[in-house]
């Protein structure tokens, strides 16, 4: 038996044996969440996805690359209930399958028949892809968006010029272009007095201070220098020495809430595209 | 000025203006129940202005202080979002109650005294909206003080709650009162089953699915059931309901509107006029064959839930020979292109077996299924059935072959439970309704020619029933309704939908 022959039979196992604890069972999916989750990355990813499996039903594939040379495939699935409060559950299927040798290079032979019919497709790809790997060419052809996180690479910002280069092939999202949300929006809130910024100051993480100074170059159309102190998230920012102010609201989402906005947007994002771009520069 | 390229492509809600939300009627239970938590909801969703700040008024006498902490334990009770302090905190902080009766020269001035005072503090900017939570006696009276206080600075909204008058004359009436001190686009009659997401699903569903559109027609529909069943009595409101009675309560507002909903054409955009105009047509073409074509009936003791409960007659404050209807079921024609000789089948009521709000389309039968006559008996017509409330969703029943030898034929039900697929929480009708009155934006408030038509034909029928006395009381509480009910349809050859 093949290994998605192998897959399919143990989550309708799995399916019955929820359906058999006497809650009615509902199988409602909105996407195929694929997830290139190296060993490192396992952990994280984990988490992330235990706080979100409920937000957003769906079939979660986990490709763990692992090292060997000979091809194999290991897969793990199961099926997660989540009650919907009213006497109803919500199943949502996790594959976890472990490549190795040709299989972690050729992911796209089993993820295809994997993914369910009609519904998009993401890609959450942890840490730094590599950018030349035949893994990744594949699952951006197979998929309908690629999630990164370019805080989590080592390699900015020429990795920006290798993201930039799949912006024709695949819709493209960076969680450190979401986190900065709120910053954009306070900064766009200076306008007109922002029109001849020259400096941008911000404590914070070296990804999303060079998006959001990215993103202000390429919106003003003008050169803005940007000066950095490290941080784990955005503390503060300042535009000329003068302090940005950030609405009282909320506390910062977590890794999971800024996964699941993204997970909602279906379309290309034109400004974080030309962000992206300016920052590979 | 050029316009702000950072503000391009944030993808940001827009944000209502600063404002004060005036509560009229703060002490009664609309407040505590709908209005306080869908207000903390929206807040802690960072989806209220900064600038914000809400005047609770009634009668009764007590503090600001004793209404917030009213208002924080309706909140826990009742909102649908855990509670969190500082959330609550940042909302109380621009509270005020001012005890009166607003009709009196020296309320209005105390009121308008609060509303000057949080225009300096915290910078509401003139800008008001005034929600009638008050009894519908009381509307003329507020909306005439309302307007003659009405400031040069800032807009003013009102905000009507259901029923807008008694019948044509009264609610003709209070339009011209309301016309005389606001606009059209500042009035927000609210039904607040418009703001329930089902319900804008419902458009969703036919106006973003191409496969609906074509088939959702005389040619293709058999007959359309709509039934508004609630399983509770009239919970203490026997004042206002021995007035109402089931037809002003549920028939003239929420089941003719959703009538509209699923009668309606395509709107040319989701516009407040542009989606009003088209409800407006389906009510205007909407009739009732007859007398005979409406049943009201009255509910006596029964069993719910496996509690005995009493009549409609027994309940405190009801007289005791009352022939105030808590059901009706009627069969309405929309005389249009579309739907010409297709009926509509509604019915409401208290007491009844179940709460539920479900619209059933029923389409015609397969011309010729090509099975043996045996095989065919479980073969019944597809029907889309759209879950309002409880258990928001969509089912399509359709005739699937049962396995193994021969070619038997079964209903079966394919469900898309709304909570579902979306797990984000589905926000309460009243969330969604303030925010779109505080941003002027009257899509799901209806409008007063819509008003209009509807009492037009909840006359007809008041009129008609004012010529006979029924048998009251006619079904027992725990049930699906009189007999007469299950009688308008056996005329056709047709049934309710079994539940």
């Amino acid at each position: 038996m093949g290994v998605v022959a192998e897959v399919e039979r143990k989550l309708a196992r799995a399916r019955c044996r929820q359906e058999a604890d006497a809650e009615p069972d509902l199988r409602t999916s909105t996407m195929t969440h694929v997830v290139w989750a190296p060993e490192a990355w396992l952990p994280t990813a984990r988490r992330v996805l235990a706080g979100l499996a409920e937000r957003h039903p769906a079939r979660t594939i986990l490709l763990v690359p692992v090292r060997g040379r000979r091809s194999g495939i290991e897969a793990r699935a199961t099926v997660e209930d989540f009650e919907t409060g009213d006497g109803r559950e919500v199943l949502s299927e996790v594959i976890e399958l472990r490549l190795s040798g040709d299989a972690a290079r050729h992911p796209a032979s089993v993820v295809l028949p994997l993914l369910i019919s009609d519904l998009p497709a993401f890609c959450r790809w942890r840490g730094q892809p590599n950018w030349e790997s035949q893994a990744l060419a594949e699952l951006v052809d197979v998929c309908d968006r690629l999630v990164v996180d370019s805080s989590e690479w080592p390699g900015i910002p020429a990795g920006y010029g290798n993201l930039a280069a799949l912006f024709e092939r695949i819709a493209v999202s960076d969680l450190a272009w979401r986190r900065g949300l709120p910053w954009r929006v306070a900064l766009a809130g200076l306008w007109p007095g922002i029109r001849k910024a020259e400096r941008l100051t911000v404590e914070g993480p070296r990804a999303d201070a060079l998006l959001l100074a990215s993103w202000l170059r390429s919106r003003l159309r003008r050169d803005v220098a940007l000066r950095r102190r490290a941080a784990d998230t955005i503390e503060s920012v300042r535009v000329d020495g003068r302090p940005v102010e950030l609405p009282a609201r909320s506390g910062p989402p977590t890794a999971s809430d800024l996964l699941s906005a993204e997970l909602d947007t279906l379309s290309r994002d034109p400004l974080f595209e030309a962000a992206a771009r300016a920052a590979a520069r | 000025m050029a316009a702000n390229p950072l503000a391009q492509g944030l993808g940001v809600r827009r944000q209502p203006d600063p404002c004060a939300l005036v509560v009229f009627g703060a002490s009664g239970d609309l407040t505590k129940r709908k209005l306080f938590p869908a207000l903390y909801s929206l807040a802690y969703r960072d989806l209220l202005p900064e600038r914000f700040a809400v005047v609770g008024v009634a009668r009764t006498e007590e503090t600001t202080r004793q209404f917030v902490t009213a208002m924080r334990r309706a909140v826990k009770q009742f909102a649908r979002d855990p509670f969190r302090s500082d959330v609550f905190d940042r909302l109380a902080a621009g509270v005020r109650y001012v005890p009166t009766d607003f009709a009196d020269d020296d309320g209005e001035d105390r009121v308008g005294e609060t509303l000057d005072e949080l225009d300096d503090t915290r910078g509401t900017a003139g800008n008001r909206i005034h929600y009638l939570a008050v009894p519908p006696v009381a509307f003329p009276v507020v909306v005439r003080e309302i307007g003659e206080r009405r400031e040069r600075e800032g807009w003013s909204r009102v905000i009507i709650e259901k029923p807008f008058g008694h019948d044509l004359a009264s609610a003709r009436e209070l339009s011209a009162t309301v016309r005389r001190w606001f606009r059209e686009d500042e009035v927000f009659r609210i039904d607040h089953y418009l703001g329930k997401e089902t319900v804008q699903n419902l458009m969703a569903l036919r106006f973003a699915n191409g496969i609906f559109e074509p088939i959702w027609n005389r040619q293709m529909v058999d007959h359309v059931q709509i039934t508004v069943a609630e399983s509770i009595g009239i919970e203490g409101r026997a004042g206002y309901y021995e007035r109402a009675g089931v037809i002003r309560d549920i028939f003239q507002n929420h089941l003719l509107q959703l009538v509209a909903l699923t009668a309606m054409e395509p709107p040319i955009d989701f516009t407040a006029d542009a989606v009003r105009n088209e409800k407006v047509k389906v009510l205007r073409a909407m009739h009732t064959p007859g007398p005979k074509s409406v049943v009201r009936g009255q509910y006596g003791r029964g069993w719910i839930e496996g509690e005995q409960v009493v009549g409609y007659r027994e309940e405190p404050g009801v007289d005791p020979r009352s022939m105030t209807d808590t059901y009706i079921a009627a069969k309405l024609y929309v005389d249009n292109w579309r739907w010409a000789d297709t009926p509509f089948y509604v019915r409401a009521g208290k007491r009844l077996a179940r709460r539920e709000t479900t619209i059933a389309i029923q389409f015609k039968r397969a011309p010729h299924p090509p099975f043996e006559e045996i095989a065919g008996d479980g073969m019944r017509p597809n029907v889309l059935l759209i879950h309002v409330q409880p258990d928001e969703g969509v089912s399509l029943a359709i005739g699937a072959k049962v396995p193994g030898a021969g070619m038997s034929i079964r209903t079966v039900h394919m469900d898309f439970l709304y909570g579902g697929a979306f797990r984000e929480g589905v926000p309460e009708a009243y969330e969604r309704l303030i925010l779109d009155a505080m941003l002027g934006d009257a899509t799901l408030f209806t409008r007063e020619d819509e008003v209009e038509e509807q009492w037009k034909l909840v006359d007809a029928i008041v009129g008609a029933w004012s010529r006979d006395v029924p048998m009251f009381p006619d079904y027992a509480a725990g049930s699906w309704g009189p007999a007469k009910a299950d009688e308008l349809l056996h005329r056709d050859g047709r049934s309710w939908r079994r539940h």
